[in-house]
């Protein structure tokens, strides 16, 4: 179990990434969805001991992550959002070095270790090629074979489906899905789905402060009766938008579907929409902003 | 768009750190030429380092060196695209091929000019750096560096960077363009040096070398160094020619560039498609290894494998990079030309011997593997991130030391890689001139190991500070200040090797007496500076970065916690060692030894001569008699002296004070005795004693000193160790362990700087030749002629020497005694020798010759007695007889590189003769030629001296010159002359215009080396020839006979000039000798022409123009013509006279004939065939272009 208790970041040039998050993390898949730049990057980060808060404490199981990154380092995967790669290193040679790196010693766990990742995320047949070569999908999907090496108790994969085609998608997903039930994985992301979809438990991170947190079922079921539906043409949007609050804009057969947030019926036209994750999500981000505007006038 | 591409390109490379790094390796290498004197590059030395000239020559041959560099530009503009694979997306853009190729160029081309103006920046610098000599600058004058940048330097950029260019074009591969440079530069130097051999060959040299070296070198060739510091040719001729067709070629290399280069990739060939398809097959083929748990991960084992792999990759990707590549190719070419060159004399080669070679290896190394560190450390530290690998590498369990280990591994790699280069270098070169023993063993202990450790010594601090720097050029900055830092520290007095990091202090090499002088010291050193390393490396450790984190503070404050384990315990043991260690050297360095910077050593002369200088002209008792016995204990350095010194009062007054002083801070007196006086003074940190008698000394009369001294070298010193007293190959004078009496002005501070920063006079005069109570003195440290009894006691296994007949020599409990007594007066300036030493040994008409040599420098021991036996027949039979029935020669360790006379004894540097390799028959003898000139010193020193005023060293030094010169011409003929005085010709022109003070004429000479050797050569010759040998020979018989052992007055220069002139047959003659002796006369002879044709009578007559000029010069070199009348050789030759195998079958015709002031022309007829034809063809005369004396005939 993974918890952060008031955990802050301030960078060098005064930006604050993190803002008193407080999080219980239990075993599972753990998704974390924010904005860009919401903080998401900052806190993998943080946990995966690249960088100590400016406050807070971080602990995992019995281990303090602050005090004792060494600890974590032991037992941690990691997939950055972005990584680079060796020149002329080929997917075996890279993935071997990296056993090494997280402290496999002998030749012949290394040899079973690397060939079963690479069987698993489907690199075996270009094991021999540069990694430098490889397409985004195949990229990730190097980056979640490293990540698994010697069976980490807790897996941080920051971003890891941006730019990855529906199908990598779902085999990168389902590889996490199989691995996720003994251990803490932590997915941060921007993409809804992906979190609908997998994650038995989550939190919206949003302006460095977790707006939400909760299991997606039961913030669907709080969402219920809060949003509503329309379909206008494009050029409505502007006077819809002017008159509710619209939380999210999608485009079908040509018309615009918008939906906004509302306690009641927002009047004629609006259906109320059974709500999905989406919905809720957006609905928080909404709502996190009108709460920052007001704060915005006063400190003017 | 042109010209933005070329601004891009530009910004690109300004950039890259290659732009950097190799900005700041030009940047101090030439900032090390300008102002370490150790560090030459091309001119320098002569000249002001400043001066035109230098600034040309440094702009000249770094300008070739930087092709390397150049080439890593231009070829990056090829090859980036593809690497990057960004190569497609441009290629598609609108860009044209025009733009993209040219534009390019012409971007990394600028970026390249750039790079190279750290160059005439760094001269400027480094020649306001304040510990220069002001003597050896000139004004700073923007044209010089403007001349040299744009016509010489940037030319020779441009010009590599378009070769280079579509060299990389074609090959599109850095490794090929690098092969190309390889190619080019090997064909250069061959092409260049066959040329550079044949003066017929140099107007077409001028025009087809591509640097402008050649073409610079002909019109400055015989400038003096008056003229290199104020002039500059003018960019006209065969330079500018010579600029405009290289200019040519290399447009011609862009054409052929744009010419080549295509958009389109090459496509795979049917062959690489199938092989990739059967590789896919069976790659496709194989099955992986499934298991249905990963194995877990254990760190804690895993430390040994992670640190081997960790090394194996950092290491791999190290070797594989072009930097790395260049660097090696750059430190290679560098050594490779010291190597082959180093240690030459008079042009002759020495013999590559280990020793010589490391140290050579060591001196033109020296800053390589600096930059190394300092580049790879910057570039390994930070991969990870400049690779985007360092989030996952970070998050990893791999502890900070198997980041921190491998890479300075892997940096001490790369260093120990170009250290094994350099050492390939050395080996091949050996192995080129034919040494087939390769001593691996004094390799790996001399300097690949002791290198090595300094060099992981050096990356640990590298990587250190990158690992706490916030950035890699910040920390690569600080490494440069570290740098420069420690150059400076060391020039303004901050010397000792407790705090400059890495120190190691100077070990000197020797084949007699290894690494005996030095090495303890820096292997005590290396562990002190180790156990620093190790503290750096510890807290490298501690503080190393990880993930993105790149402030301090946060692991600042982890730090205290984490130093708990074993962290802890390496600091408190690195600390342990350090302070151990230090504490030892300090002991050894600063309390049993004292320590003395270079300006303690400086301030002390100059106190010296402010209290004492007085004394100088105050007449003291000459010594009649010397009796000593000399202890030497080899291994324990150390020197017990004993003796009594018989002195007579012939001052012709009373003396009532006796000046009794050892100049060498290094020589304690243990007791000083002077029966009926008493000590009134005595200054014991100078060693200055006065004594007084209770009754002043009565003219004639006697009395006797006694001494007790010692010299003791204890454990190490912080520099200057002892050279003198050493395991094997003791060498020393009696000024360096026994009284002297009365002062003189040996050993005083002589650099006019620094004479007035300490409020002397800038310089001494030497007494005027009119002086004539100056002939009361000798100029060799008023030494009177003694008798004397040395014996020396030293370790049985080796032979213990001093001047005089052995007449005993007896080995008893491990210790050989032997005792020497002289049988004809000697001076009182004598040395004193022990070594395991081989003998070999000659008669000559009752003379025992006999060279005693270390065995394993046995080369040249055959010359030496045969160039003995040829001097002792020629002076005997000339001079008159010799006084000793030994003489001999006696090998010391190279610390010095000269040979000495003393009585009947002469002290010879390993350095020199001994390892000449005379194999090549045109090169100098100079084994031949230092042999017989110190042999000539047994008459013209040791029966002759002469009086301590101006012309003092012209009846010793120049006489020596000419003996030897008379000596070389019976042995090898007259024809053979013409190089060697022609050497000593150019040596001298070139030294005239270094002069400080006033160039002197001959007879006035003040100890004036480039006079009293090299135009003293050239004058005794001259007059030997145009007086007739024999008859100056039994002037000099005269002379000898007159002034043989004779003290007060001493023998002067006008005795000589006297007695020439008196042998003088008419007006030319006199005027000659005048010229010569008494003015500093420049000549010019030239032949203009020279045009043949065939007699009626079958004969061939040879019309020569000869123009002819003759100056005075005054003593700052300025000069006014004067007419001349004179008899001079002229000739016509089948060969070029003074060039390869020249010999007297190839002079047709040589007399002498009128030649005067203005054009002429003479007439020869010879039977054969002339093909060269000239005036003055073997330059005896002092001429200012001996190189247009003769020329190719042509045929009318």
């Amino acid at each position: 179990m993974l918890e952060l208790a008031h955990v802050s970041h301030v960078y060098a040039n005064g930006t604050r990434a993190l803002d008193d998050v407080s999080l219980t993390i239990p075993k599972g898949m753990f998704g974390l969805l924010g904005p860009n730049g919401a903080g998401k990057s900052t806190l993998m980060r943080t946990v995966a001991t690249l960088q100590t808060p400016s406050a807070g404490t971080i602990r995992f199981d019995d281990i303090d992550i602050i005090a004792d990154p060494e600890k974590l380092r032991a037992t941690l995967g990691y997939l950055p959002q972005d990584f680079g790669v060796y020149p002329r290193v080929s997917a075996y040679d890279m993935l071997d070095h990296m056993c090494v790196l997280k402290g496999i010693a002998s030749a012949g766990e290394r040899k079973s270790t690397v060939e079963t990742l690479l069987a698993q995320t489907n690199l075996w047949d270009v094991r021999k090629k540069a990694i430098a070569g490889f397409s985004g999908g195949m990229r990730q999907r190097f980056g979640i074979a490293q990540a698994l090496i010697g069976n980490p108790r807790l897996i941080i994969v920051d971003e890891p489906t941006a730019g990855l085609d529906p199908e990598e998608r779902n085999r990168f997903l389902n590889l996490l899905v199989e691995i996720g039930e003994n251990v803490v994985i932590i997915l941060s992301t921007h993409i809804v789905e992906d979190v609908a979809d997998l994650c038995p438990r989550m939190a919206v991170l949003a302006g460095g402060r977790i707006q939400l947190e909760g299991a997606p079922h039961d913030l669907i079921d709080r969402a219920r009766g809060s949003v509503w539906a329309k379909s206008i043409a494009r050029g409505e949007l502007a006077d819809v938008a002017a008159a509710h609050e619209v939380i999210a804009t999608r485009l079908v057969g040509g018309r615009t579907i918008v939906h906004v947030l509302s306690d009641q019926d927002p009047g004629p036209g609006f259906t109320a929409v059974s709500g999905g994750l989406e919905d809720v999500y957006f609905a928080t981000l909404a709502t996190m902003r009108r709460a920052a505007r007001p704060a915005a006038q006063n400190a003017a | 768009m042109f010209a933005s591409i070329v601004a891009f390109e530009l910004r690109y490379q300004l950039r890259n750190p290659v732009f950097w790094v190799v900005a700041i390796l030009f940047f101090l290498l030439t900032f090390g030429a300008t102002t370490v004197e150790q560090i030459q590059i091309g001119s320098g030395g002569n000249v002001h380092v400043n001066s035109p000239a230098a600034i040309a020559q440094i702009h000249l041959i770094l300008s070739i060196f930087f092709m390397f560099v150049t080439t890593a530009f231009v070829a990056n503009v090829i090859v980036r695209d593809d690497e990057s694979g960004f190569g497609p997306m441009v290629k598609s853009t609108r860009v044209t091929k025009f733009d993209y190729l040219l534009a390019r160029f012409v971007g990394a081309a600028i970026a390249a000019a750039a790079a190279f103006a750290f160059v005439p920046l760094a001269i400027f610098l480094g020649s306001l750096m304040p510990w220069l000599d002001s003597e050896t600058l000139g004004p700073n004058r923007a044209g010089d560096y403007l001349y040299a940048y744009f016509v010489l330097a940037l030319p020779n950029v441009l010009l590599t960077a378009a070769i280079f260019f579509a060299v990389a074009t074609m090959t599109r591969s850095m490794m090929y363009s690098y092969v190309g440079v390889v190619v080019f530069l090997v064909v250069y130097l061959v092409v260049s040096s066959t040329l550079r051999s044949k003066p017929e060959l140099r107007e077409l040299a001028g025009l087809v070398e591509p640097f402008g070296a050649a073409a610079f070198g002909n019109v400055t060739r015989y400038w003096t160094a008056a003229e290199s510091n104020a002039m500059l040719p003018p960019f006209e001729g065969a330079l500018l020619y010579n600029r405009l067709i290289w200019l040519g070629v290399g447009l011609l290399a862009l054409a052929l560039a744009y010419a080549r280069f295509s958009f389109a990739e090459k496509g795979l060939s049917a062959r690489a498609v199938r092989r990739q398809a059967k590789v896919a097959a069976r790659l496709a083929a194989s099955k992986p290894e499934i298991v249905a748990v990963l194995p877990p991960a254990r760190p804690a084992a895993a430390a040994g494998a992670r640190l081997l792999a960790r090394a194996r990759f950092e290491m791999a990707q190290v070797f594989k990079s072009p930097a790395f590549f260049v660097l090696l190719l750059i430190g290679l070419f560098n050594a490779g030309g010291s190597l082959l060159f180093s240690n030459e004399i008079y042009g002759t080669p020495a013999r590559p011997l280990t020793f010589a070679l490391i140290d050579t290896l060591r001196g033109s190394f020296g800053i390589i593997p600096i930059i190394i560190a300092i580049y790879y450390a910057g570039e390994l530290v930070w991969r990870d991130r400049d690779r985007k690998m360092h989030e996952i590498v970070d998050a990893t369990s791999l502890p900070n030391w198997a980041y921190l280990v491998p890479k300075t591994l892997a940096v001490t790699g790369v260093l120990v890689a170009t250290l094994a280069a350099g050492m390939v270098a050395a080996i091949l070169i050996q192995l080129y001139r034919g040494v087939t023993d390769i001593s691996m063993g004094e390799y790996l202990r001399w300097y690949l190991l002791p290198e090595s450790v300094d060099m992981v010594i050096l990356a640990v601090l590298a990587v250190f500070v990158q690992a706490l720097s916030p950035n890699k050029y910040v920390g690569w900055g600080v490494m440069v200040v570290y740098l420069v830092g420690t150059i400076t520290l060391n020039n303004i007095g901050f010397e000792h090797p407790l705090y400059n990091y890495g120190a190691t202090g100077r070990v000197q090499l020797s084949d007699m007496n290894g690494n005996n002088v030095g090495s303890a010291l820096a292997w005590w050193l290396r562990l002190y500076w180790g156990a620093f390393a190790l503290i750096l490396a510890v807290l490298a450790h501690l503080l190393w970065r990880r993930g993105t984190e790149s402030a301090l503070m946060p692991r600042l404050r982890r730090m205290p916690a984490r130093l708990a384990d074993v962290p802890g315990v390496l600091i408190v043991a690195g600390l342990a060692i350090a302070g151990a260690s230090g504490g030892y050297i300090y002991w050894n360095t600063n309390i049993l030894n004292e320590y003395r910077t270079r300006d303690d050593v400086e301030a002390r002369q100059a106190a010296y001569e402010k209290k004492y200088l007085k004394y100088e002209s105050l007449a003291q008792p000459s010594t009649t008699d010397i009796k000593l016995a000399v202890e030497l204990f080899p291994r324990e350095q150390r020197m017990d002296a004993r003796g009594r010194y018989s002195l007579v009062n012939d001052t012709g007054a009373p003396v009532t004070d006796l000046h009794v002083r050892v100049p060498d801070p290094d020589v304690k007196i243990r007791g000083i005795e002077v029966p009926g006086t008493k000590l009134v003074m005595e200054d014991a940190a100078n060693n200055y004693r006065i004594y007084r008698f209770a009754t002043p000394l009565a003219p004639g009369a006697t009395t006797q000193l006694t001494f007790v001294t010692q010299r003791w070298q204890k454990g190490y010193r912080a520099n200057n160790n002892e050279t003198k007293v050493v395991a094997n190959g003791s060498f020393l004078n009696n000024g360096e362990f026994a009284p002297l009496i009365g002062m003189s002005r040996d050993g005083l501070l002589t650099d006019r700087v620094k004479r007035r920063k300490y409020g002397l006079p800038a310089e001494l005069r030497m007494a005027k030749l009119e002086d004539v109570k100056a002939q009361q003195r000798n100029y060799i440290g008023n030494a009177d002629w003694v008798t004397s009894d040395i014996t020396v006691t030293t370790d049985a296994g080796q032979t213990p020497i001093a001047p005089g007949r052995k007449v005993s020599d007896v080995t008893k409990d491990g210790r050989r005694t032997a005792h020497f007594v002289a049988t004809a007066p000697i001076l009182a300036f004598f040395s004193v020798q022990s070594a395991a030493y081989a003998e070999k040994s000659a008669d000559a008409g009752g003379v025992k010759l006999t060279v005693f040599y270390d065995k394993k420098h046995g080369f040249n021991v055959d010359r030496m007695l045969a160039a003995m036996r040829s001097s002792l027949d020629y002076y005997r039979a000339n001079f008159g007889p010799f006084q000793f029935d030994h003489l001999r020669v006696l090998e010391f360790p190279g610390y010095a590189s000269f040979a000495q006379s003393f009585a009947g004894t002469i002290p010879y540097s390993e350095s020199i003769g001994f390892l000449a390799d005379n194999s090549d028959k045109e090169e100098i003898d100079y084994v031949t030629y230092v042999t017989a000139h110190e042999v000539g010193h047994q008459y013209w020193g040791h029966q002759v001296v002469t009086a301590d005023m101006q012309g003092g060293t012209v009846l010793v030094e120049t006489m020596a010159q000419y003996s030897a010169m008379m000596v070389m011409k019976n042995l090898y003929g007259e024809e053979k002359m013409r190089r060697f005085l022609k050497y000593e010709l150019d040596n001298y022109l070139r030294s005239r215009g270094s002069e400080a003070i006033e160039e002197l004429p001959l007879q006035r000479v003040e100890n004036q080396g480039y006079i009293h050797y090299r135009k003293g050569s050239l004058v005794m010759y001259l007059l030997a020839d145009r007086l007739g040998e024999d008859r100056v020979n039994a002037m000099l018989r005269d002379l000898i006979a007159r002034y043989r052992f004779r003290s007060q007055p001493y023998a002067r220069s006008l005795d000589l000039v006297n007695g020439l002139k008196s042998i003088a047959r008419d007006d030319a003659e006199r005027q000659l000798i005048a010229d010569l002796f008494e003015r500093i006369t420049i000549y010019d002879l030239k032949a203009r022409d020279a045009v043949i044709s065939k007699l009626p009578d079958g004969r061939w007559q040879t019309k020569l123009t000869v123009s002819a000029a003759k100056n005075y010069a005054d003593g700052k070199g300025k000069e006014t013509p004067a007419a001349f009348t004179d008899s001079i050789d002229v000739g016509v030759f089948a060969a070029r006279p003074g060039i390869g195998e020249f010999s007297k079958a190839d002079v047709d015709l040589i007399e002498r004939r009128t030649v005067a002031t203005g054009v002429q022309v003479i007439t020869l007829v010879t039977r054969r065939k002339p093909a060269f034809a000239g005036v003055d063809p073997y330059n005896k005369y002092v001429d200012r272009n001996s190189d247009d004396n003769v020329v190719a005939v042509t045929e009318g």
